[in-house]
């Protein structure tokens, strides 16, 4: 079903996306450079402003930018402060099933509460 | 019966704990973070001198070298008051709760009390904090509808943020104050 293997869809896919990106390339850069005389007398009037050429990869860049800070702060943001019960415990941990202890089997997986962790870690038993 | 241990915080400042035993059930520890420094304080108020001298030398207003005394000492003022804790300290009453002080550099104390009912446990967690991921010491308070669950988290020594061996000492302090009234006869 879902493999990453080459297929013959995917080649046509891939040389159709080629040839697409390299046409798009050779527009942008005829209407970048191409005086807008020599357009007018070919007929091709309705292009848009030849500040665009510039101004929208300024503006592409200037994003990629601003989107590191803003993952940086959108991180920081989310980050659970403190003082809140995200830090000690969650949803899945407060609805978990008690399994029943099985003889000569592995422990069943569970979230142990912290209490206990702490107890396990810095009261050593003698 | 007092003693004090030296220990070091988050940050690699040097801090001391002092405990002090009251009575079997009742326990005092107190951390104590580093005093303003002088060097420090030169420092600042330094900075903030020579930049209002080159304003002033830049604009003629002499009106900036008033200003920045002003705001130096307002800042020195406000610092002491109300960022600059000097001393955070837990006392564990056994039967009773949890007090915690904080007191400022200018003398200001702060108090929060936590009655026992409502005290869950006293544990060491460890959180993510400032891209570093730090341990301190919580006191978790029960939830009323849910025996099992925690509805708040109080941290504590937020200010002096001791390192795990100072925490370990705490905490082991605290347990045994705390495990009496598992033992103690329930009231009501």
């Amino acid at each position: 079903e879902n493999s990453p293997a080459p297929l013959p869809e995917r080649a046509i896919y891939g040389f159709a996306l080629f040839l697409g990106s390299w046409f798009g390339f050779i527009l942008y850069l005829i209407w970048a450079y191409i005086p807008e005389s020599w357009l007018f007398s070919l007929g091709l009037t309705y292009w848009p402003q030849k500040y665009w050429a510039v101004a929208l990869p300024v503006y592409l860049l200037v994003a990629v930018g601003i989107g590191y800070v803003l993952l940086f702060g959108i991180n920081m943001m989310s980050t659970a402060p403190l003082n809140s019960t995200h830090t000690v415990t969650d949803n899945y941990a407060k609805k978990q099933q008690q399994k029943k202890f099985q003889e000569e089997a592995i422990p069943a997986l569970r979230d142990i509460p912290i209490s206990e962790v702490n107890r396990m870690f810095f009261l050593p038993e003698k | 019966m007092a003693e004090e241990r030296r220990f070091r915080s988050a940050s690699g400042a040097p801090i001391a704990l002092r405990r002090r035993q009251h009575s079997a059930s009742c326990r005092e520890l107190a951390v104590r973070g580093p005093r303003l420094q002088l060097r420090s304080l030169s420092a600042a108020t330094s900075a903030v001198w020579l930049a209002a001298y080159g304003l002033f030398a830049l604009s003629e207003n002499s009106m900036v070298l008033s200003a920045a005394i002003f705001i130096s000492l307002i800042g020195l003022i406000i610092y002491l008051h109300f960022v600059k804790i000097d001393q955070e300290s837990l006392l564990v009453i056994g039967s009773l709760g949890i007090q915690v002080t904080s007191s400022y550099a200018s003398g200001k104390e702060s108090t929060t009390f936590i009655e026992m009912g409502q005290v869950k446990d006293v544990v060491i967690n460890e959180a993510i904090h400032m891209q570093k991921v730090i341990y301190y010491l919580c006191i978790l308070l029960r939830d009323p509808e849910d025996p099992q669950g925690v509805s708040e988290v109080v941290p504590l020594f937020q200010s002096s943020k001791p390192r795990l061996d100072c925490l370990i000492e705490v905490y082991k302090s605290c347990q045994e104050i705390l495990e009496q009234r598992k033992t103690a006869p329930q009231s009501s």
